[in-house]
């Protein structure tokens, strides 16, 4: 059995020069550049008024007695909750009580619901306009070159991730080709973002589509009738079936704890 | 640098100068290292702490030198900065002319931005100060009115209205601050401490027509002190508090036969209950003194000041337990 010959391809000692290293200094400038457009793009956190803040506080508080009525003796947990639910049904705690049964406006139309919308936006501009152009440079000056070998070896599979936009059968997977070496600089730049800009850069893409990803189930989020969250709530708490744990506690305490 | 991480307001005199001495190697060192690139939180509350304890200890100018560093790094307008700043002018005005001008200053902010809850706080706590306790106490009920989740704030009212001597309000705001926290063992026996200082306040009048309340604060006193020892074992002031009330309810128990009332949640427990409860109060105090005194492993986080009121307390009662 023959060795298998080692394909060897003579390469220009310049390509290293002129494509390697250009691609990866583009893409860590764009890196830092992204960071500060971000940073300089965002848009201070809305200030919250008093008013909008004692709405979801209250519910808060409705919340928290509903979860937590166990620690009232039952004379406390029920005029709270009376005083509770009086407050609720009757909409003391609206931000605007005149239209309260009025449908929620149109989140489109809601400005601040459009301020969430609009950064959201920005940060996605920020990430989808500099790879679309940089991807579109490489394609159109270095497309077609083989500008790498890895120094081990790797199985057939890897061959469409390392070698687009070669379109050579039989050449060893090792061989890398330019727009690969562009998406590999994508995914592994992060820690030499990390050493440059600090853990919490803007740069990362990844990071940022992580975090667009789950949107949490939002409790006060736009389009969401307030009057509806009291009404719910007010009708949780009359239905809270009260125990109290200072019941029995002197008894529970003698017998646990052994002298 | 452990203990700078947590806030010095608890701490005793001795550890908050302790603290301050920290504030020179701390101000000398680096906040930013352009290499390591990541700043930790950490830092910024060790900041905060040495602006805090640095005032108490009268070192103002290493509280300033601090306070400048978060100012540089969060910028004036934040709401954290603008009531540290507001607590070094507090510090070192020299009298109270200056002090209405911090007071004005605050109220200046809060015209601009009502919800600065820092600087709403800071203002409650400078009328309180100030000896203008109503102004106080209406301001801390209106800045709850808009933020009820706020446990600090229920605190400090309950403490407001226990200064006052209305002990029913206290209750109920302390009673918010158990709500929103529900495994606070101090809570718990802050509220037995609060019901038992009601029970035998003048005004609810033992024996008299009023005699139900007293019964009932009583009996829910030990209810909470016994919860607070179930939620921390070998928990001092629980068991302080413990002993003190079933001594008390035991004592009036061998003068006046206990009125059974038909309210069940003021129905005192049984004789032979608080019997036991106090055995178990007295032995574990003891317990806790002993172990203390002996400087045993696991034993000497108590708070001296505590230790000895403990200690007061089981003498005064030990010819009780003999006879």
């Amino acid at each position: 059995m023959a060795q298998i010959p080692v394909q060897t391809i003579p390469r220009d000692p310049q390509l290293f020069y002129w494509i390697l290293f250009p691609i990866t200094l583009v893409m860590i400038l764009t890196g830092v550049l992204r960071h500060y457009a971000t940073v300089l793009m965002a848009s201070t956190p809305k200030k919250v008024d008093q008013k909008a803040m004692r709405e979801q506080r209250a519910l808060l508080r409705g919340v928290n007695l509903r979860s937590n009525h166990f620690v009232l003796s039952k004379s406390s947990f029920t005029s709270r909750r009376d005083a509770l639910i009086t407050a609720f049904e009757s909409g003391a705690f609206l931000k605007d009580p005149e239209n309260r049964n009025q449908p929620p406006p149109n989140p489109l139309t809601d400005p601040n619901a459009m301020d969430g919308l609009m950064g959201m936006m920005k940060n996605q501009m920020a990430m989808i306009i500099p790879n679309s152009l940089i991807m579109s440079w490489i394609n159109a000056f270095f497309s077609g070159y083989v500008i790498m070998k890895l120094p081990f070896p790797l199985t057939i599979k890897f061959k469409s991730m390392l070698q687009a936009g070669v379109a050579t059968k039989d050449m060893d997977p090792r061989w890398m080709s330019s727009i690969s070496w562009y998406f590999l600089c994508i995914f592994g730049l992060q820690p030499v973002f990390n050493f440059i800009l600090g853990s919490d850069n803007a740069a990362n893409q990844l990071a940022q589509q992580m975090a667009v990803a789950p949107q949490p189930a939002q409790l006060f989020g736009p389009g969401v009738d307030p009057n509806k969250q009291f009404l719910a709530e007010a009708e949780n708490l009359a239905v809270v079936e009260h125990h109290s744990v200072l019941d029995g506690v002197e008894k529970r305490l003698i017998e646990g704890i052994k002298l | 640098m452990a203990p700078l991480l947590f806030p010095p307001s608890q701490l005793s005199p001795a550890e908050a100068l302790a603290l301050s001495k920290k504030a020179p190697t701390v101000l000398n060192s680096r906040t930013t290292n352009l290499l390591s690139g990541t700043e930790k939180p950490e830092v910024w509350v060790q900041y905060e702490n040495l602006v805090i304890s640095c005032l108490r200890t009268g070192d103002d100018t290493a509280a300033r030198k601090c306070l400048e560093r978060l100012t540089e790094r969060f910028g004036p307008a934040n709401e954290r900065v603008q009531a540290l700043q507001g607590l070094y002018k507090e510090a070192t005005a020299a009298n109270t002319k200056e002090l209405e001008e911090v007071l004005k200053e605050y109220e200046d902010i809060l015209a601009e931005n009502d919800t600065n809850i820092p600087i709403a706080k800071r203002r409650v706590s400078l009328l309180r100060s100030m000896g203008r306790v109503a102004d106080a106490t209406s301001a801390l009920v209106q800045l709850l009115d808009f933020s009820p989740t706020d446990a600090e704030a229920w605190s400090e009212l309950s403490d407001i209205y226990l200064s006052q001597g209305l002990y029913p309000q206290a209750i109920y705001a302390m009673e918010e601050v158990v709500v929103l926290s529900p495994n606070a063992w101090n809570i718990h026996a802050r509220l037995g401490e609060l019901h038992y200082m009601a029970a035998i306040a003048p005004g609810a009048g033992q024996g008299t027509a009023a005699g139900g309340s007293y019964q009932r604060h009583m009996v829910e006193a030990v209810k909470r002190f016994a919860r607070s020892i179930e939620l921390c074992d070998d928990y001092l002031r629980g068991y302080y508090g413990l002993k003190l009330v079933v001594q008390k309810l035991l004592s009036d128990e061998t003068n006046n036969s206990a009125k059974q009332t038909d309210d069940n949640e003021a129905a005192l427990p049984d004789t032979k209950t608080l019997e036991r409860l106090h055995e178990l109060a007295t032995s574990k105090l003891a317990e806790i003194v002993r172990h203390y005194t002996a400087n045993d492993r696991g034993w000497r986080g108590y708070n001296e000041i505590e230790i000895a009121a403990a200690r007061e307390l089981l003498a005064e009662g030990s010819p009780k337990t003999e006879r």
